[in-house]
């Protein structure tokens, strides 16, 4: 996947003044910052929830930017994990799992079921299928979400904050599944504020403020050793909360 | 004052009860209770206008109410997808629409189609006809815009996913959007089934024969024909809240079951 000068602009306030960014198959890329500093728009342009005012978009074979591009079929290829863990209240985690493959892939019942499970049991969610979102606990509701997008099997999966909304408790137990599929392989990138996540699992990390990329490279030396005073600030903060006051 | 909190909510009831117990007092004195009774409790009238009242009067306004509450959901889905439309042309016909028939009394839209659409088109419409369009025609204004707050109502973040999936639009809303709208609109909706249920009486104004005759006709027709008081008036009413009441009811019932989820057989998956 590469990002090239993209620009977003929410009215006048210009969230992304030009990044540019490359993402290799099998890579984990862990976008840090503070709040308002752009991470999550840059990954909700990658699958064009947000509309980039300019610059360049290709996720494999599909031009994310280009104006003839098959939304529906490139978002297949791309797995989303959401803050809110956003699953459809309506349908039982089992039917969460498979309503996509088979009113969108045409998938038969037994098929997208089986697949279903066979998901659900990589993220130990198999024994709960029949429950409703509402009856599980955050950590299980992200973790049916993160079952969801992979029942497309998709090449990219990108994950915005997943662990924000979630009690410190089941924090661990979605960390556990993502590192996992990043083990398998899986190209992700994950917008998250756990430095400890990042510093074990990513094999790049970007720190973005402002809307621009400052500095990027490795967990060890971006985390551990970070060359620049925006990047040292904020990390100072995010780990040592207290420490200002 | 330092009183105690019991000592207050102990004043208010005294004062609560009292003032009833004065209205109570007054009402027996000033009001001439025989002649109440006997314009509206005279017994006489009520055993005539058995079965007929059930038979013909309720099974008229149900249908009358039905057929309007069909169609009115029908114009009225459309509807609120038009205000939802991104084409503005859409958006602007649908709001003209549902602003004019709100803001007009129905009972212009009963004259207009019973009276104006035999002048006009020299159409022949029975009072079914009648009746359930001119429901349709009002219901659908009301109906589109509670159907468009419900579709507003499923948050953002549920088509968004939808989308991320790979879901195009129209599944989107189809699969996602519009049964969980539903689920919210489920109670007002109700309530708009009692609103229509009262206005099918307004089809008076038209007037009808006798096998097409819906409660508040026959209960007019009952102070006519029996010349015994307004007692029919009663009898009517009780009939319109056998619909409502039950209505009423189920409303309630599936607002505190909220967002209980149902059972999984019934989901279109």
């Amino acid at each position: 996947m590469t990002i090239e000068d993209l620009h977003k602009s929410f009215g006048d306030n210009e969230v992304l003044k030009g990044i540019s960014m490359r993402v290799e198959p099998g890579e984990v890329v862990c976008l840090i910052g503070a709040s308002g500093s752009g991470k999550s728009t840059l990954l909700r342009c990658v699958n064009r929830l947000e509309e980039p005012n300019a610059g360049q978009i290709t996720v494999g074979q599909h031009t994310a930017t280009h104006p003839d591009v098959n939304l529906d079929a490139m978002r297949r290829e791309i797995g989303m994990v959401f803050q809110q863990f956003n699953l459809f209240p309506h349908l039982s985690v089992l039917d969460n799992c498979t309503i996509t493959p088979r009113k969108v892939l045409r998938a038969s019942k037994a098929q997208a079921e089986s697949d279903a499970m066979e998901q659900l049991e990589k993220v130990g969610l198999k024994h709960l299928s029949e429950r409703r979102p509402d009856q599980l606990s955050g950590g299980q509701q992200q973790r049916v979400a993160i079952a969801r997008a992979l029942t497309m099997k998709p090449s990219l999966m990108l994950f915005d904050e997943p662990t924000s909304a979630l009690d410190p408790e089941t924090v661990g137990d979605v960390l556990a599944i993502m590192r996992q599929l990043a083990q398998a392989g899986m190209t992700m990138i994950v917008v998250t504020h756990e430095m400890g996540f990042a510093r074990e699992v990513a094999d790049r990390v970007v720190f973005m403020d402002q809307g621009v990329v400052v500095e990027e490279g490795s967990a060890a030396q971006v985390i551990g050793a970070p060359e620049q005073p925006r990047t040292q600030d904020f990390l100072r903060r995010v780990l040592n909360p207290l420490s200002e006051q | 004052m330092d009183l105690s909190n019991r000592t207050r909510q102990r004043i208010s009831l005294g004062i609560q009860a009292g003032l009833f117990a004065l209205v109570v007092v007054v009402l027996a004195l000033v009001v001439n209770w025989t002649a109440i009774g006997q314009s509206f409790f005279n017994v006489e009238p009520v055993l005539p206008m058995f079965p007929e009242i059930f038979t013909v009067g309720l099974v008229n306004t149900l249908q009358y109410t039905f057929f309007g509450f069909v169609f009115g959901l029908l114009g009225g889905t459309v509807l609120a997808l038009m205000r939802l439309a991104t084409f503005p042309v859409y958006r602007w016909l649908a709001t003209a629409y549902i602003e004019f028939f709100r803001g007009i009394p129905a009972i212009l839209v009963f004259i207009a189609l019973g009276f104006g659409a035999s002048l006009a088109f020299g159409w022949n419409l029975s009072t079914l006809q009648v009746a359930s369009s001119a429901l349709a025609i009002v219901g659908s204004a009301y109906i589109a815009e509670t159907l468009r707050a419900g579709l507003q109502a499923v948050p953002k973040g549920q088509v968004e996913a939808a989308r991320a999936l790979g879901m195009p639009a129209w599944r989107a809303m189809v699969t996602i959007q519009i049964p969980q709208a539903f689920r919210i609109v489920l109670p007002p909706l109700t309530n708009e089934a009692i609103l229509l249920t009262k206005d099918s009486s307004l089809i008076f104004v038209v007037g009808m024969a006798g096998s097409a005759a819906e409660l508040t006709k026959m209960g007019r027709d009952g102070i006519n024909m029996y010349q015994a008081g307004l007692t029919p008036l009663v009898v009517v009413s009780f009939c319109y809240l056998l619909i409502t009441i039950p209505l009423s009811l189920l409303a309630r019932r599936m607002e505190t079951r909220g967002s209980r989820p149902t059972r999984r057989k019934k989901v279109k998956a």
